[in-house]
């Protein structure tokens, strides 16, 4: 039995719904009977105030959305610091948030785990990615990979990722947007997923880029503003004192002192390791983040908004710390957030809005309630600017359209596409309602790390990478990630009902991303072709152009 | 500037991407210390508070991650005014 099964089906849901979308609702509330909480008017107030100014920001962006490079990046006119603070918002999540304090509410240091999972990806991404990408790349990273291979299968192939990554990151939220709204207000799953989907829908086929990056912005300063509070609240009880906190949290909670340091919740490095791999490389490999890098004017910006992004993001997992060691101390010994038969309300995920009910009353409670959901609205914006750029530039514009499409009509294509999504996304909510949507959700970051992480870093930094080896390689990767999660103890085990698992580990990252990218060396040296010799000395003016950008030294932003 | 001083800044790049990049997954990678028993002192505390190491050492990564990125940043500005 490995440690997810032995803590049982509700929380292995949640640390894996973390692990697979750090965008993502953690899972602990959304598998399973959902048990509603009493209705908070304050919570559907600022509910309703969040939804207004986020349409409001949605009119005054589709005022300026006029061409696909308006709607793909926000007219590549949005500053560092405000693209970090965006980009913060992506993964500043409710995963985050109810996530990591929920599990340090049952586990302590442990949880800890995801948290640098989370923060550490950005760093590589400032040195490897932002700059490269940046420079070569219009819209997506497929344009990126494209830019010195042959461009019509391998945009099929980053095309056929980046679908496969967005739509199930998207179940994950619809899904999780779904039960969050049925246990904080009430509402049916049904009317909430479509709720859900209406108010994105919005702000995406109207607003952009720039209306998503905008109420990303938004959100992001809310949770971080949430988040100060809560910690200098509990800071305020425990006389500002770190010893205090810890000592306090280890006296009260049933674990005793262990819950201060490693092992009460994972025992296996390994286990460990490919978590951190799988969370790591799949931050490096995610669409939607990198769609981010191209909604700046210079790579200056670009690099700048990662730092940001990192700056913020180490500031709020440092701030989680005090956040999770105060659901200990705050609820344990407070009966009135625990049921008959003693667990937590709402689940363990519900530990962070029930600390702020007890350090700061209905109204804090209602404000983060109010920014949790927000959370996953500003992410399922993002997720759905990603696919239907996909669809309308990469697929239509670029291979349909050999890269000479009408402008108007891409446009509107990526308005048809994006309602498509929203009514896809509404459509698999519902279909996986009753289903666990862990193991869905385990899958982006792992297909992004196998997939279009090892394409996307080979084409920038290795000069013997040809198609064939781009496009068996990340093959290899996207079925080895999803088969081997498949036959993992979360599927093979808790959904198929077998025995045993044919795959010990939940998150195969550390073990398929190796292989796609041997796949991809493999097939690639010994790629003999016509073609393979293109691709090689592409690689030298791709080398120039990702360091000093185009000749006359303008980015050229779009193409069309 | 030609072609070959381009290329030779451009290898000096991106040797430097590639060092603060493996210095970065090898603290990050330190984390799983934790779990084994060569990190097994991790799980001490400090003096006598009930602060233990593996904490220091969370909070510790953290900052030191972002201490690399304004080292990375301030080598590049130095690099673009040059």
């Amino acid at each position: 039995m490995n440690w997810l099964q032995r803590m049982g089906k509700p929380f292995s849901a949640l640390v894996i719904t973390f692990l697979s979308a750090p965008a993502a609702l953690a899972a602990g509330s959304i598998d399973g009977e959902i048990e509603r909480q009493p209705l908070n008017p304050v919570a559907i107030i600022m509910f309703l105030v969040f939804v207004a100014i986020t349409l409001g920001i949605s009119y005054w962006a589709s005022r300026r959305t006029q061409t696909s490079k308006d709607f793909y990046t926000a007219g590549g006119d949005i500053t560092g610091l405000q693209n970090g603070t965006a980009i913060a918002g992506d993964f500043m999540s409710a995963a985050s948030f109810l996530g990591i304090t929920g599990l340090m509410f049952v586990g302590g240091f442990d949880a800890l785990v995801l948290a640098i999972g989370a923060f550490a990806g950005w760093p590589i991404m400032l040195f490897l990615l932002a700059k490269r990408v940046r420079n070569l790349g219009s819209f997506t990273f497929t344009d990126v990979v494209s830019m010195r291979l042959d461009r019509r299968p391998i945009r099929i192939v980053a095309i056929l990722g980046t679908i496969v990554v967005v739509l199930l990151y998207l179940i994950a939220q619809m899904v999780g947007a779904g039960k969050l709204i049925e246990l904080l207000f009430g509402l049916p799953y049904e009317v909430a997923v479509i709720s859900v989907s209406v108010l994105v829908l919005a702000y995406v086929t109207f607003g952009g880029m720039l209306a998503t990056t905008w109420v990303q912005i938004v959100k992001a300063i809310l949770l971080l503003t949430g988040v100060t509070i809560i910690a200098f609240l509990v800071l305020l009880q425990t006389g500002f004192s770190l010893d205090t906190l810890f000592s306090q949290a280890a006296a009260i909670h049933p674990k005793g002192e262990a819950i201060l340091s490693p092992g009460v919740l994972f025992d296996d490095p390994i286990q460990i390791t490919t978590i951190m791999v799988s969370m790591l490389f799949g931050i490096l490999g995610l669409p939607h983040i990198l769609m981010r890098l191209f909604t700046v004017p210079s790579m200056q910006e670009a690099k700048k908004s990662v730092f940001y992004a990192s700056l913020f993001m180490g500031y709020f997992y440092l701030a989680l710390i005090v956040v999770g060691f105060g659901t200990v101390i705050f609820l344990y010994n407070n009966p009135a957030f625990f049921s008959a038969d003693g667990k937590l309300f709402g689940g363990t995920n519900m530990a962070a809005i029930h600390l702020a009910s007890a350090v700061g009353g209905d109204l804090l409670t209602g404000f983060m309630s109010a920014v949790s959901f927000a959370t996953i609205l500003a992410v399922v914006a993002g997720l759905t600017v990603s696919g239907a750029a996909a669809i309308s530039h990469d697929l239509y514009a670029e291979v349909l359209c050999n890269g000479e499409p009408d402008s108007r009509k891409e446009l509107q294509l990526t308005r048809i596409t994006t309602i498509a999504i929203g009514v896809i996304a509404v459509f698999l909510g519902i279909l996986f309602q009753n289903e666990n949507v862990a193991f869905i959700a385990t899958m982006p970051m792992v297909v992004a790390a196998s997939v279009n992480f090892p394409i996307l870093f080979l084409s920038l930094f290795w000069s013997g990478l040809t198609t064939r080896g781009a496009i068996l390689g990340a093959l290899v990767g996207l079925v080895s990630s999803v088969g081997l999660i498949v036959v993992g103890p979360q599927v093979w085990v808790s959904v198929l009902g077998f025995e045993e698992a044919l795959f010990p580990y939940n998150y195969p990252a550390l073990f398929t991303m190796p292989l796609a990218i041997f796949t991809t060396w493999i097939v690639s040296v010994s790629d003999s072709s016509a073609r393979g010799e293109i691709d090689r000395r592409n690689y030298h003016d791709l080398l120039i152009r990702s360091e000093y950008g185009p000749d006359d030294g303008e980015l050229q932003v779009a193409k069309h | 500037m030609d072609t070959d001083k381009k290329l030779e800044l451009i290898r000096r790049k991106t040797r430097r991407r590639y060092v603060f990049s493996l210095m970065t997954l090898a603290v990050y990678f330190t984390f799983v210390l934790n779990w084994t028993d060569a990190g097994a002192g991790l799980g001490g505390f400090l003096g006598d508070t009930k602060i233990s190491g593996s904490l220091v050492l969370f909070a510790g990564l953290i900052i030191l991650m972002i201490v690399f990125e304004l080292i990375f940043l301030a080598l590049n500005s130095r690099g673009d005014e040059q």
